[in-house]
């Protein structure tokens, strides 16, 4: 099956100049350089595939240019140079008739600010993309009241966004983003704008919203913390460049350049690393009453782990053994040497 | 909604590719804002109505009728007065396009004067005769904190008569005693009587006869007789370009194609000659009895039939 | 040591000021007052351009493009120009909508007439629209407020009209209705487009500034006269005066809003497969409410404020009666009708926020009758009360108080008012006339003196100095392009005396606004009232005290000023509020913690927060004084206001004189507003604003 977003070599240069200036460097793309050409680089050679049902988490300083590949992805800007497929089609060469029918049909976006029409109500906002598909008004606003029941904002409906906190806006976001069924979600730093505690409650929501629906996801966030709580795989970026881009636990214990490795430094690796990566899978027999996934992430199952005192078997899917922990092993990993 | 706009474009379309055939437009009559001109516009209104024509009453401006009728955007101007319509109703009438259509039956008198009170308080003894103006004394009781310590003569707006009262101050000999001081509107005019009176100032206007302040008592100064030739600006010298003004007409303008497209409707207006006592009815009918201006037009027509008759005979 | 010196001018603006003010009063006293000199005064190089704009003029109307029309009266072709013919097109079909909406509801056969034969309608005499009797219209303004905004807005269209009839106004109200119900929408449209082009293309946005800023600040009786010209007389070219000046605020504030919009929201609108068309006029423009409803608040404003004005080229209702009450000096009368244009201005104004702020129930689930049920109340009061006062046409003689009360016969107040100004006359009169004479001879009087004793070299380099040291080079050669045009036509002396007239009434504007602002502004209540009043002074025709200012101050330029300050403190007030109340209240604590007194916390605080707002409103007062001034030429003035107004009657050069001197009223207004808005700026960046 082909991937369902697929880049290769993707640049994008701010100025007026950039083509050329691309096209003299031959991809060979200093920022150094091109920002005293007055060009500032966005994107600089992007090259990775999103499979169907994943979801990437793009990861990155502000000003890493995490927003404009989003943009580019979704063609709210031109891309100076490269290839974007989309299912299989270039989106490069559609024309807007084309664009317009991909965006009503195929994506979804939710945005760091929200981005709600402010003369609409919750309902009316959340509707809006099935209306300017051409909806009836009676089919949209049905369609707007179920997504409303799924973000969770029974009861108001006839809100105006201004009248919302922070969370409930961006649920309106996010139910707009949802309405016309999209199979590809973007999402812009869709929480940085909110409190922690919001944040967290929100992510929890998001993670469940995508276990019922399976899109295909690309995220972005500047919060490692989150990308690591979410991520089937991890792109880091900076400058343009897209670092690494890999499974979370790789990236931790693989740090492709010294910049990743900085970022992955203070990353708690209890948080991101599986049983898997420090099971003792030599003992393919261990006996012992309680079992672990070979999946879970070693935090969430540490107490149990070291509350017992044998050595605890490790499971796969199946539910067949495929190897053996010791509590100890844990200890390292949670505190160290 | 859509629909009923979709209906309102139609119509207008319609309406501007109408071409239905008219007989005539109806007749536009210019309405300023004093109640004599006002009245008699709309006992022209009638008359023309009682004709068979249509007539329309627009607001106007004295000043820029003229380039109204010359263009045929009016159609009459009824009320134009020598001495301060004179000038654009002749360069109206030179560039083409507006005809005089005779006279009313009256002599206007548009001067310098002081109300009766002044004189009755002995703020200028002598007046009405010009020699009065002579006095210094005189003078300092006609000064304004912005005179200058002269005498101020309060004349009509520049365009009126642009430069003839300074002219004829130095004509005189007085312009060390007296400056011209130009009023925006005759509205300044008349605010002016009455701050001066409430103040006991003596105060030097330009006025004309007939007028509503005829009835508070207003004298007009005598100065040297005008004659043809005595003014500065139209061959006079230094010495005659004291003179008064002349007696003056108030004549009728009319669009030059009036005539043949509402031929019996400018017959009218050719005939239509009223007096001074006609139009100190028209107005008194408004000033003092309070009715509108329609009102006091069919008031008018009714109490004067015969003269109308006469007119549209 | 040397060096030292400079480098403290170059970073002390005060110095600066300071040396500038040496070297003016040094060519102000030592260039020589002769006409041969040009220091002293320019020549006038320019003096052909009034004549060459009244050529071009008058070559578009009666020359260029000639079309050969038929004239079937005199039996012959005649040769017009097409765009006199364009224009009269135009013409005519605004009269026909002002029209419409006029005898929709007084009544009438004209538009009947367009579509009908005379004769046909000479025999059907029965073919006219009914007028709508006050009675049900006072229902239907009820109703529709009710409609768009619940029980108060009812009360408020209800007691308006009901107020506007048995006043006796019912007439011209509904006229200058009509005009305003047709010139606002041709505002709104025509200013959307341009907002909306100038946003989407930054080099049309670069054109039309200059544009706006000459249509707005283009004294209103120098483009009369063209008007005339090309429009001809009527309520629609009342209509063009007002667009002109009514369109730009509309355009300023569709592009300011628009660019307000965050590109997100662009963004989530693209991403919901908006087309351009959608996303125009489902994304963006709503979006930009506010501030387009903004703009629409102005629009209404000015074309009530435009109401007088708009009587001087033939429109009918409110603003005639008004100016034919003043011709004879009925103050209490002209202020009646004044109060009518408020009550329209402020019905039209809560209407229309009300309209846009409409929500849609999607929930209601209604039978046919509960839908139209307030459509079927008014149909059926019109219904009512036209059989009633049809049937009553037999028992009234000649008028019938049930359709229509006409304005003598109404209740009125005008006596009230009289005896009000008579009361202030006898009440200040001796006191206020000696103010009157002290500030004639020993204020006003030199200033005036002063003024025109300057040296073109000496204002010249004030003026660009000025510009210099506040916006740099740039700046400074506009302004001293502007100044220069100005000073090399032979209106130099005139400009001055308008200059000497603006700059005091400007300085007292501003004084005034600043301090009544900062009064009100204490409490949120305070503000909101001053707020009113301020709405209420920019619609009521300043017409009304034009004139009986005279009464106190005589025909001086004290009276032109007043008249000038008491308009021109509006904005200044208006401002002064806006920056005070958006100085952050957490500033305000943190003055009162730190144990400041209230006048210190006004002055070290919020007044130099709020400044570079309070610039802005002075900007705003000098285009209001500026108007106010050049309209003194009403009351009389000796300034370039006389010339612009007394070009109406010139028909022979008349219109390039009254555009050419209007321009450089323009001109005045630009050049302080390029260095006043540069000086804001600066104090925003400063302040960290914005
Ligand atoms: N429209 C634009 N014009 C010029 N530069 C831009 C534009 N949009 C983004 N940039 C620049 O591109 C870089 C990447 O921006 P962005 O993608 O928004 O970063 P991120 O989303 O990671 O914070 C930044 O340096 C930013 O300044
Ligand atoms: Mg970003």
């Amino acid at each position: 099956m082909s991937p369902t977003i697929s880049c290769s070599s993707v640049y994008k240069i701010f100025g007026n100049n950039a083509q050329t200036l691309l096209s003299e460097s031959g991809g060979n793309v200093d920022a150094k350089k091109f920002q005293e050409a007055g060009c500032i680089v966005g994107v600089n050679n992007a090259s990775f595939d999103v499979n169907q049902g994943e979801m990437l988490v793009v990861m990155g300083l502000s000003g890493s240019g995490k927003s404009t590949l989003l943009r580019c992805i979704s063609r709210l800007t031109d891309a100076t140079s490269g290839k974007i497929l989309i299912d299989g089609e270039d989106i490069c060469l559609m024309n807007s008739k084309q664009l317009i029918e991909l965006r009503r049909e195929k994506m979804g976006m939710v945005f760091q600010n929200f981005a709600l029409l402010p003369h609409k109500t919750v309902l009316e906002n959340i509707a809006f993309p099935l209306q300017v598909k051409g909806v009836t008004t009676e089919n949209s606003i049905h369609k707007a009241l179920e997504m409303v029941e799924l973000v969770g904002l029974k009861g108001r409906e006839n809100y105006f966004p201004r009248e919302l906190s922070g969370g409930q806006q961006q649920r309106v976001g996010i139910a707009r983003s949802l309405a016309v069924e999209p199979d590809i979600w973007f999402l812009d730093e869709p929480f940085s704008a909110l409190d922690p505690l919001i944040r967290k409650e929100m992510q929890d929501e998001f993670l469940r919203l995508q276990s019922v629906l399976n899109k295909t996801i690309m995220f972005v966030t500047h919060d490692f913390d989150e990308a690591l709580r979410l991520a089937d795989r991890i792109a880091i970026m900076k400058d343009g460049i897209i670092e690494q881009l890999d499974k979370p636990d790789n990236i931790v214990l693989n740090p492709a350049t010294d910049y990743v490795r900085k970022f992955t430094e203070d990353v708690p690796r209890e948080k991101v690393l599986k049983i898997e990566s420090i099971m003792d899978a030599s003992d393919p027999n261990a006996s012992g009453e309680i079992a672990v996934k070979k999946d879970d992430i070693i935090e969430t199952v540490a107490e149990k782990i070291l509350n017992s005192k044998d050595t605890i078997k490790v499971v796969d899917e199946k539910n067949s053994v495929v190897g053996s922990i010791n509590p100890s092993k844990v200890i390292k990993v949670l505190f160290g040497e | 909604m859509k629909k009923l706009l979709s209906l309102f474009y139609t119509l207008v379309l319609l309406a501007g590719l109408s071409t239905v055939a008219k007989a005539a437009d109806p007749i536009r009559i210019p309405v300023l804002n004093w109640s004599s001109q006002i009245v008699m516009a709309n006992v022209m209104a009638q008359a023309f109505e009682e004709l068979g024509y249509e007539a329309e009453l627009v607001p106007a401006e004295s000043a820029t009728r003229y380039e109204a009728v010359r263009v045929g955007e009016l159609h009459v101007a009824h009320e134009t007065w020598e001495s301060t319509m004179a000038l654009p109703f002749y360069a109206a009438m030179d560039k083409g396009g507006l005809i005089d259509a005779g006279s009313h039956d009256l002599i206007t008198f548009e001067e310098m004067g002081v109300p009766n009170w002044v004189i009755e308080e002995g703020l200028c003894p002598g007046l009405p005769s010009w020699e009065a103006l002579k006095s210094p004394e005189c003078a300092a009781n006609f000064a304004t904190p912005d005179s200058e310590g002269k005498g101020r003569w309060l004349e009509g707006p520049y365009e009126w008569h642009t430069e003839v009262m300074p002219n004829r101050l130095k004509g005189l000999g007085i312009d060390d005693l007296w400056m011209v001081k130009f009023a925006g509107t005759a509205d300044a005019l008349w605010a002016e009587l009455e701050a001066a009176k409430k103040e006991g100032r003596g105060t030097i206007i330009f006025n004309w006869s007939p007028n509503f302040t005829d009835a508070a008592g207003f004298t007009f100064i005598d100065f040297p007789p005008y004659f043809e030739g005595c003014r500065l600006e139209n061959g006079g010298t230094l010495e005659t370009t004291g003179c008064g003004s002349p007696k003056g007409w108030l004549k009728k303008a009319a669009h030059i194609k009036f005539p043949i497209t509402h031929t019996s409707a400018y017959k009218f207006y050719t005939k239509m000659e009223f007096t001074a006592p006609n139009i100190g009815e028209m107005a008194n009918y408004v000033d003092n009895e309070g009715m509108t201006h329609a009102e006091a037009a069919t008031a008018y027509i009714a109490n004067n039939r015969d003269q109308i008759d006469l007119f549209m005979k | 040591m040397n060096k030292n010196y400079l480098d403290i001018i170059r970073s002390s603006k005060p110095a600066q000021f300071g040396i500038l003010l040496i070297i003016f009063l040094f060519l102000y006293h030592f260039i020589p007052q002769n006409e041969g000199n040009y220091f002293w005064r320019l020549p006038s190089l320019l003096a052909f351009i009034p004549i060459k704009l009244n050529e071009i003029i008058y070559a578009a109307l009666y020359e260029w493009f000639p079309l050969k029309v038929y004239d079937p009266i005199f039996e012959m072709y005649e040769e017009k120009a097409a765009f006199r013919e364009f224009t009269k097109s135009i013409s005519k079909g605004l009269l026909f909508l002002i029209t419409f909406v006029r005898e929709l509801l007084l009544g009438g056969d004209k538009i009947i007439d367009i579509f009908v034969s005379d004769a046909w309608l000479k025999e059907n005499d029965w073919m006219s629209w009914p007028a709508l009797p006050w009675t049900a219209a006072t229902v239907g303004a009820f109703l529709l407020g009710y409609q768009l905004g619940g029980f108060r807005l009812a009360l408020l269209g209800g007691i308006g009209s009901l107020y506007v009839s048995i006043f006796g106004n019912w007439v011209p109200s509904i006229q200058t209705l009509s005009f305003v119900l047709i010139t606002t929408p041709i505002c709104f449209v025509l200013g959307l487009s341009f907002g909306i082009w100038g946003y989407l293309d930054k080099k049309v946005e670069t054109a039309l500034q200059p544009v706006l800023n000459v249509m707005q600040t283009m004294p209103q009786f120098a483009y009369l006269v063209p008007i005339i010209a090309l429009f001809g007389l009527g309520d629609h070219a009342g209509s063009i005066a007002t667009i002109v000046i009514a369109t730009p605020p509309m355009i300023r504030n569709t592009i300011l809003g628009l660019k307000r919009i965050s590109p997100e929201v662009v963004e989530a609108g693209l991403m919901s497969g908006c087309t351009k068309r959608q996303l125009l006029f489902k994304v963006l423009i709503p979006t930009a409410r506010r501030d387009i409803l903004n703009g629409v608040n102005t629009v209404i404003m000015q074309c009530l404020a435009m109401v007088v004005i708009a009587s001087f080229v033939g429109a009918k209702g409110l603003g005639l009666n008004l100016k034919v009450a003043l011709n004879s000096l009925k103050i209490g009368k002209a202020a009646e009708a004044g109060f009518c244009i408020v009550l329209i201005a402020v019905i039209l104004d809560r209407f229309t926020k009300a309209w846009a702020n409409k929500q849609v129930d999607y929930f209601e689930n209604l039978t046919f009758f509960e839908r139209y049920k307030l459509l079927i109340i008014f149909g059926t009061s019109i219904l009512i009360f036209s059989v009633v006062a049809f049937i009553a046409n037999g028992y009234f003689d000649k008028i019938n108080y049930l359709y229509v009360i006409p304005i003598e016969k109404g209740l009125t107040f005008a006596h009230y008012i009289d005896a009000a100004v008579d009361w202030v006359w006898d009440t200040f009169f001796y006191s206020l006339n000696s103010f009157n004479k002290f500030l004639l001879t020993q204020v006003l009087g030199p200033m005036k003196k002063a003024y025109l004793g300057m040296p073109v070299a000496a204002t010249l380099t004030l003026t660009m100095g000025i510009a210099y040291i506040i916006g740099g080079i740039r700046t400074c050669l506009l302004v001293g392009g502007m100044m220069l045009f100005i000073a090399m036509s032979k209106y130099w002396d005139r400009a001055l005396i308008t200059m000497y007239m603006a700059t005091f009434a400007v300085i007292m504007a501003s004084l005034n606004g600043i301090i009544v602002g900062s009064i009100f502004a204490q409490t949120q209540r305070g503000s909101k009232f001053i707020l009113s009043v301020c709405d209420f002074f920019e619609t009521f025709p300043s017409f009304v005290y034009l004139i009986p200012v005279i009464f106190l101050f005589n025909i001086t330029d004290t009276s032109v000023l007043i008249a000038a300050i008491v308009y021109a403190t509006v904005p200044a007030t208006r401002y002064t509020v806006w920056g005070l109340n958006s100085v952050p209240t957490s500033l305000h604590e943190a003055g009162t913690m730190s144990g400041v007194s209230r006048m210190q916390r006004w002055t070290n605080i919020e007044i130099p927060l709020a400044f570079p707002t309070i610039m802005l409103g002075v900007n705003q007062t000098v285009v209001f004084t500026l108007q106010m001034v050049i309209l003194g030429a009403l009351i009389g003035t000796e300034d370039l206001g006389q010339l612009i107004f007394g070009a109406l009657s010139r028909a022979q050069d008349g219109p390039g004189v009254a555009i050419t001197l209007g321009l450089f009223v323009s001109l005045m207004a630009i050049s302080v507003d390029v260095i006043v808005r540069k000086w804001a700026e600066e104090r925003k960046k400063a302040l960290g604003l914005d």
